[in-house]
């Protein structure tokens, strides 16, 4: 069961967030608060695991709430997600490693993805904290999430939800598992950002997550292509065979 | 709006001929006085009519051939590169020049005082030996006169034409905002999101979602004309989705972009409007199987945009023809001819039977600087 606080000075905000999260089994709203002060005071009381936060608050604003919480040991901080009708503010909701940045108005959708990844992240806080000494690079070398604008909207992806990425131009484009999205960036740079382990460069205009790859198969025509759960083809170019038959019989 | 070929062309006062003719005399009868005080003071005995006629006719003579070579090769003048002066302009100088002194020792035989006997072309030497530095100064200076008035010419009506534009783009901004130029859009969007919310919230929830980024995207362009590609594709796609939602189940579309073109210019919101051209006149009539097809590729220095779809074809629609049928088509052409002039095309066709093809084609221009864009990596 996942506690929350909910903080918006407009009651409809909260009305909403309250409504969606009705029949979310695993959310219990312990408590809603309308000011910036107020909120601490919440957080204080009933130290929630996950605060829904507005930036434009009365007196101070949804920043100085997480400095404020984050001054104070005594208590863990909440995971936070900002719900807001502004976008300039992403950034800074991210390098405060704020969960996710939901855009208002947003779809029940969008939320339950956000609700989701409060889970994954605390499931892999658990999982790290058992396995603390465990070898393989020093976690924070690779990439875990991006944060990008695509389509008037902010996203927080994971890494983990990007099935495979394609070169096209200058750009490459992320796919998960309803939708694509165009970055400017370099395949070069991507893959040095992702992890090997989970990551695999198999063309040069391809990188697939091994996570989601089903089988590797030779056409009719003697090319080599990667298949994915989807059943989505990625083209394998010769040179990066050898390592693909490797990490497949690692894993 | 339309340009005003009247208001841009307008000439300078100072090239009517008359005028132009008139500065030049009076211009020569200046120097004429100078020389005659200057001969008077130094004791020489010279009638002033004789002095101001030679001066007077050379500097007429100038006016008139002036006016004649600006007339005629104006734009040449405008636009000579240095290898095309030294080439083409020097040696027409001096034939000008040579031509001028010709005239002008035909028309004044007794000139110079005491050689009226000497045969012509000894006294066309004479003459063009004290006068050529003389007359090609007054060729040269005339010569880059007019050159640095069409400078400034071409620098007025570039100006205007900016203005015009921003002008212009204003108004689309405006019509953006409403959303594209057509307001049924945005009332249809919201009668369609009234609809849903009854029957079902989650469907309105999403449509409501996509016009809040349609509109984040369109405020956050400001006042920016020409956009990557890329951005007018995440608009255009937003817009899609949303159309999808409305037009459930009877259209299947496909949407391809060339990926070397990501970064190439557009005019921002140039594809909307075709776009919704096409479901308006097009894909609306038909129940079921409506087709799009958005096409984005490269041809050789060209950006080509093909927007097909099916329908009832061209000219089926009387009545809208006559109540400002198509004014979304109207306004792309214009833009295109104010971002681009001649540079650019556009046609609107049917290919099939009931198939038609809206097609522009604008140069490739990539965007320069790198986009500035929020994408942050997390470790």
């Amino acid at each position: 069961m996942i506690r929350a606080v909910v903080a918006d000075d407009e009651v409809l905000a909260r009305q909403k967030l309250r409504q969606l999260l009705r029949d979310d089994r695993d959310v219990e709203i312990v408590g809603e608060s309308a000011t910036a002060q107020e909120t601490i005071e919440l957080v204080r009381a009933a130290n929630p695991e996950l605060l829904f936060l507005d930036i434009h608050m009365p007196g101070m604003d949804g920043f100085d709430v997480v400095s404020a919480l984050a001054q104070q040991p005594e208590i863990p901080s909440p995971r936070v997600i900002f719900t807001t009708a502004y976008d300039q503010y992403a950034l800074r909701a991210f390098d405060v490693n704020a969960v996710d940045y939901l855009l208002k108005p947003f779809t029940h959708e969008r939320l339950r993805a956000a609700i989701q990844r409060v889970r994954e992240q605390s499931q892999l806080r658990q999982q790290n904290a058992g396995s603390a000494n465990g070898n393989g690079p020093a976690p924070g070398f690779y990439t875990n999430r991006i944060i990008f604008k695509s389509r008037g909207r902010i996203l927080f992806l994971p890494v983990s939800d990007i099935r495979w990425i394609g070169a096209e131009g200058n750009y490459v484009r992320l796919c998960t598992a309803n939708e694509t999205h165009l970055l400017r960036e370099t395949m070069t740079h991507l893959e040095e950002k992702l992890d090997p382990r989970g990551f695999l460069r198999v063309h040069r205009s391809f990188i697939v997550n091994l996570k989601y790859v089903k089988e590797v198969r030779r056409e009719t025509n003697g090319d080599s292509v990667v298949i994915m759960d989807s059943g989505h083809k990625v083209a394998l170019g010769r040179s990066y065979r050898s390592v693909l038959n490797d990490q497949i019989h690692q894993a | 709006m339309k340009l005003q070929p009247q208001a841009l062309h307008k000439k300078s006062l100072l090239m009517h001929p008359v005028v132009l003719v008139t500065c030049f005399t009076l211009f020569g009868l200046l120097f004429a006085a100078q020389e005659w005080v200057n001969m008077h003071r130094a004791g020489y005995n010279v009638s002033p009519w004789y002095t101001f006629r030679s001066w007077g006719a050379q500097y007429f003579m100038w006016g008139v051939i002036s006016w004649v070579l600006w007339r005629c090769f104006q734009s040449f003048i405008e636009n000579a590169s240095a290898k095309q002066m030294v080439t083409i302009v020097l040696p027409v100088s001096l034939l000008t020049c040579l031509f001028e002194i010709m005239i002008w020792v035909a028309l004044f035989p007794s000139y110079p005082k005491g050689h009226s006997a000497a045969p012509y072309w000894a006294r066309v030497g004479w003459n063009a030996k004290d006068d050529l530095v003389e007359s090609l100064s007054i060729f040269w200076g005339a010569f880059f006169l007019f050159r640095t008035m069409g400078y400034h010419q071409q620098l007025r009506e570039k100006e205007m034409a900016a203005a015009q534009l921003e002008a212009q783009l204003a108004n689309a901004k405006i019509a953006a905002l409403r959303m594209q130029l057509n307001p049924h859009f945005l009332f249809n969007t919201m009668n369609s999101i009234s609809s849903l919310m009854r029957i079902d919230i989650e469907a309105a929830d999403s449509l409501l979602e996509q016009l809040s980024s349609l509109l984040r995207m369109t405020l956050e362009r400001r006042d920016v004309q020409l956009i990557p590609l890329h951005d007018e594709i995440e608009f255009t796609e937003t817009y899609l989705a949303m159309q999808d939602c409305r037009y459930a189940g009877r259209v299947t579309r496909r949407l391809t972009v060339d990926p070397d073109l990501h970064d190439a210019l557009v005019p921002a919101m140039i594809l909307q409007p075709i776009i919704e051209n096409a479901y308006v006149h097009g894909l609306s009539k038909l129940d079921r199987g409506g087709q799009l097809s958005i096409e984005v590729l490269k041809d050789g220095e060209w950006v080509k945009a093909l927007v097909t779809n099916s329908g009832l074809g061209l000219g089926v629609e009387p009545d809208e023809q006559l109540n400002g049928h198509r004014v979304g088509l109207a306004n792309v052409r214009n833009r295109l001819r104010l971002h681009y002039g001649d540079g650019c095309a556009f046609s609107i066709r049917e290919i099939d039977r009931g198939r038609v093809e809206v097609a522009i084609s604008i140069p490739l221009q990539l965007s320069a600087n790198a986009v500035e864009s929020l994408t942050r990596y997390g470790v």
